[in-house]
């Protein structure tokens, strides 16, 4: 069987993250036939695609959405600063210290609840509301988050 | 009594809070359109606005519509965090409830209000 994928890139532009998610929902809608499927997929492709829009150093963020065998993985990438890419590491390493995903979500929502600056919660939410894993990959000043999740229940 | 909240509209988000007629001390406000980045300062404003309505007119309850709400991100959601805290953290004579009318077909009303239903399980419901 062919293994679908989306891939662009763009010049970062807050309005095309909404375009973005209502393509790729649409796309996985008709490849995967499964609409909670490609609304998990929305979801994290707009957090994901807002934060990679928000701190590109260059003006470029890309996106790539793939299913391999069971595994359909979303990738977002962006040039940005040393200590950015460390506090997203950071970050992603301490939510992902904390098994269950819900629980984190909780205690995000408690800490944001009186956050003056951004909300911190969309990595958070990627893995409690979409049930996707997070992870971070740094290559030197590129900065590429996965959140991939198992389609193999779904068969 | 009137409420004295302007109108949310011309942008990707539009909202309207209303009185809610032969129910005293209830409010209903509807959203529609996405709630991304570029509806975050006008949101933000909006429901910082509704809350301060509620107050002074010491409403009992406020229907929250959500059903024509395509999306939220995760920075209006954090919007609404607020608004429940800031309720939550009211003297018990001042609360009020707050009832979610949700679009059960949408995964992210069902996720996203049920997370908010558990951080202020006292004082939100949802109905689908």
């Amino acid at each position: 069987m062919e293994q679908p994928f989306f891939h662009v890139s763009f010049r970062p532009n807050v309005k095309l993250v909404s375009t973005v998610r209502r393509f790729t929902a649409e796309f996985y809608e008709r490849v995967l036939v499964d609409q909670e499927v490609s609304e998990k997929v929305a979801l994290a492709t707009h957090e994901l695609l807002e934060n990679a829009v928000a701190y590109a150093l260059d003006g470029e963020t890309g996106i790539r959405i793939e299913v391999v065998e069971d595994l359909l993985t979303i990738k977002t990438w962006n040039r940005t600063s040393p200590e950015r890419a460390e506090a997203v590491k950071t970050a992603i390493e301490q939510m992902n210290q904390e098994s269950d995903p819900d629980k984190y979500y909780q205690t995000m929502l408690e800490k944001t609840a009186y956050r003056t600056d951004g909300s911190g919660l969309g990595l958070a939410r990627i893995r409690a509301e979409a049930d996707m894993a997070v992870k971070c990959v740094i290559d030197s000043d590129k900065v590429c988050i996965e959140a991939s999740t198992s389609l193999r229940r779904r068969k | 009594m009137s409420i004295q909240l302007a109108k949310l509209s011309g942008g990707v988000i539009s909202a309207e809070a209303s009185l809610e007629a032969g129910s005293a001390g209830v409010l209903r406000v509807r959203f529609s359109g996405t709630a991304d980045l570029e509806a975050k300062a006008d949101l933000d404003v909006f429901v910082k606005g509704l809350h301060a309505e509620a107050v002074r007119l010491g409403a009992t309850r406020v229907i929250v519509d959500f059903r024509e709400l395509e999306f939220m991100n995760s920075s209006c959601f954090k919007i609404f965090v607020a608004w429940l805290a800031q309720v939550r953290d009211l003297d018990p004579t001042q609360q009020y409830r707050i009832h979610l009318l949700s679009n059960p077909n949408q995964l992210w009303q069902r996720r996203s209000l049920a997370a908010l239903s558990c951080f202020a399980v006292d004082l939100v419901a949802i109905e689908t």
